[in-house]
């Protein structure tokens, strides 16, 4: 593994101020996303790992939003407390993003031509000509047929896939060092999914791009993670390499999610289950978020919340039961 | 960075393959309509009239005594003469003359020529004061729905205010202060008009601003102008021209109506002033009221019809 990071987020915190009380999106977050590599995020739904993603390039709404803590820097560039112009030039540039919905991530009243060159012409000092050609070629390795007829095409005309693939495309289209995925095959059926994992694959490997890349489904985590950084209750609480997860996990919420995956070789006819629920980011549970739902759970993890702690070089893990305090 | 070196014409309005399909499409809705269509065409007749007509008819001023009260050309009215002499009366039929079409009223001014002056005054003052109108809702709207928080609090406090204040006093107050002229007649009504719009857009432009192709365009790097001009804007532009059109016609009859009780533009002749000539002598001379109410009746009907027909063309789920 290259470790030369790329990307460091330190503690970050975001919260978002409402009238029900803070909600605790993303309460601790710690990663570094080295060049080439492909970090996936993994957790349930409503664990904090969009809000992740979207703090990243400071995108949530704000107010109600704010980061409280933490940074996240990006050569020598700290995106918290860096100006909003700055950070405009390094979104789209160097950090790109994909969404999880491409139908209302694309305006509905253009072109995908218009809004390729639109985005072209944000970052880049092109003529016409030069960012029609680029937009074309853009399209053109996302395996978009007839370009020239989908250029003209406008959002509702395309099939959900094509526009997630004219989505990726527009994001790539200054080069980007970083892609940001948040859930890019959620709203697509499988063979798309196929195809798009494909294109993310080979971005990987041909432009030596790093992917954030933002899931709840473990077998694209297998697919194309290098490493996964397992979130819940808005705190990174695994992070290792993908193999190692997949076969070691250490903490007992991740290896929970394991044994949920499918194994075709077993007779079981139901697949077993986290029982609970995740918690409500308003009023978190003390000490460590996961502890009513842990099935080893000890008496310190209801009042201390366990510190990130290697237990490999490759592997740290947030859990008392490695830390040494419980014993 | 390189957004100034893009001329801002281009930034807004895209020229790739440019929208003319979208416009055909929407013509082709419109089409289907044939109310809306009968009122564009009268909308497009009485803007011929009104810029060219002046230019065919004689002065709308021009009075002469000699010629009053003349009936509309075919038609014909007695006038009662009463003869000192005698004692009694005589009665004489008066003819309407091909020189005069739709008559004279009572100091021999020409009608025709007065109503083709105006249909310009109306439709300079029902663009122009909804051209402003618009303009600022429109700005002020996605503005307070785009910057939210406390610009937002403010801005619809104030619409608040502004709607609360009674239009036609304030119009008349105003008027009445400065001294009645078009260009004041026109500032007030659009510089007070515009609540109503903001409202709407703000309220659509708030719903959009929690779109994906918002974040995802600022996740790209588009600053908070290439968000407004670019993405929120035309997409509440549908709603601006048919809210737009279907204002004219307030603005069009509140403008009638001043010059109705007397606070219009004294230099111009507009269709509130003939009105108000005509009751005077409706029982001598009906034409003179009747004409330019059928002119306003016309006018607002076209600009309702033809704004519905807008309506159900812009909104796809209206079924046509």
């Amino acid at each position: 593994m290259k470790s030369e990071a790329l990307l460091e987020v330190k503690n970050l915190k975001t919260w978002f101020y409402t009238r029900r009380g803070i909600v605790k999106a993303v309460n601790g977050v710690d990663f570094t996303l080295s060049r080439g590599e492909c970090l996936c995020l993994v957790g349930e739904s409503g664990c904090g790992k969009s809000v992740t993603a979207l703090s990243l390039l400071r995108l949530f709404d704000s107010p109600p939003g704010k980061i409280v803590e933490g940074e996240i820097v990006y050569r020598s560039i700290d995106l918290v407390t860096c100006s909003l112009d700055k950070l405009r030039q390094i979104r789209g540039k160097d950090i790109a993003m994909v969404f999880q919905n491409a139908q209302s991530a694309l305006n509905p009243i253009f072109t995908i031509g218009d809004q390729i060159i639109e985005q072209i012409n944000t970052h880049l000092d092109l003529s016409h000509e030069q960012a029609l050609e680029k937009a074309r070629t853009l399209l053109d390795k996302m395996r978009i047929p007839e370009v020239d007829r989908a250029l003209k095409q406008y959002p509702h005309q395309m099939s959900g896939g094509m526009k997630q693939r004219a989505m990726i495309a527009m994001s790539l289209s200054c080069d980007p060092c970083i892609l940001i995925a948040d859930e890019p095959t959620t709203a697509v059926d499988v063979t798309i999914r196929a195809q798009i994992m494909n294109i993310l694959q080979e971005l990987k490997r041909g432009r030596e791009m790093s992917i954030i890349f933002i899931t709840h489904d473990l077998s694209l985590v297998r697919e194309i993670g290098d490493r996964a950084a397992v979130i819940y209750g808005g705190r990174v609480i695994e992070i290792a390499p993908v193999e190692r997860i997949m076969n070691e996990p250490a903490h007992p919420y991740t290896r929970g999610l394991i044994s949920c995956l499918p194994d075709v070789s077993s007779d079981a006819t139901r697949l077993p289950s986290i029982e609970g629920n995740t918690p409500n980011p308003i009023d978190m549970p003390s000490g460590c978020p996961f502890h009513p739902r842990c099935n080893s759970v000890m008496d310190v993890c209801r009042s201390v919340l366990p510190e990130i702690t290697n237990i490999l070089d490759v592997h740290a893990v947030a859990c008392h039961l490695y830390s040494g305090s419980g014993k | 960075m390189t957004e100034a070196n893009i001329p801002i014409l281009r930034r807004i309005t895209s020229p790739f393959y440019g929208n003319r399909r979208l416009l055909g499409y929407y013509w082709e809705r419109l089409k289907k309509n044939k109310l809306s269509l009968i009122g564009l065409g009268f909308i497009i007749f009485l803007a011929l009239v009104g810029i060219f007509g002046p230019l065919f008819t004689q002065d709308p001023t021009k009075a002469d005594l000699g010629m009053s009260n003349l009936p509309p050309l075919g038609l014909s009215r007695q006038e009662s003469i009463y003869n000192i002499k005698t004692d009694d009366f005589t009665t004489k039929i008066i003819e309407g003359s091909p020189a005069h079409p739709l008559g004279t009223d009572s100091k021999g001014r020409d009608m025709l020529a007065m109503l083709v002056s105006g249909a310009r005054i109306s439709l300079f003052v029902g663009l122009l004061a909804t051209g402003i109108a618009i303009f600022l809702g429109t700005f002020l709207g996605v503005l307070s729905a785009y910057l939210g928080g406390w610009v937002d609090n403010v801005l619809m406090r104030f619409t608040d205010i502004m709607m609360t204040f009674p239009f036609f006093l304030l119009l008349v107050l105003i008027v009445f202060i400065f001294g009645p002229s078009l260009a004041i007649i026109v500032l007030v009504i659009g510089l007070t008009g515009w609540t109503g719009a903001a409202r709407l857009i703000r309220s659509e432009a708030l719903s959009l601003r929690t779109r994906d192709f918002i974040t995802a365009s600022k996740a790209l790097g588009a600053s908070d102008t290439r968000v407004i001009f670019k993405h929120l804007i035309p997409n509440v532009i549908s709603l601006v021209i048919v809210m737009a059109t279907l204002s004219i016609p307030g603005v069009i009859m509140a403008e009638a109506s001043l010059s109705f009780i007397g606070l219009g533009d004294p230099t111009s002749t507009s269709w509130g002033t003939i009105l108000n000539a005509g009751q005077h002598s409706l029982e001598t001379a009906w034409w003179v009221a009747v004409e330019p109410g059928i002119m306003l009746f016309l006018t607002v009907l076209s600009f309702n019809f033809f704004g519905d027909g807008l309506r159900d063309a812009f909104d796809p789920k209206a079924s046509i």
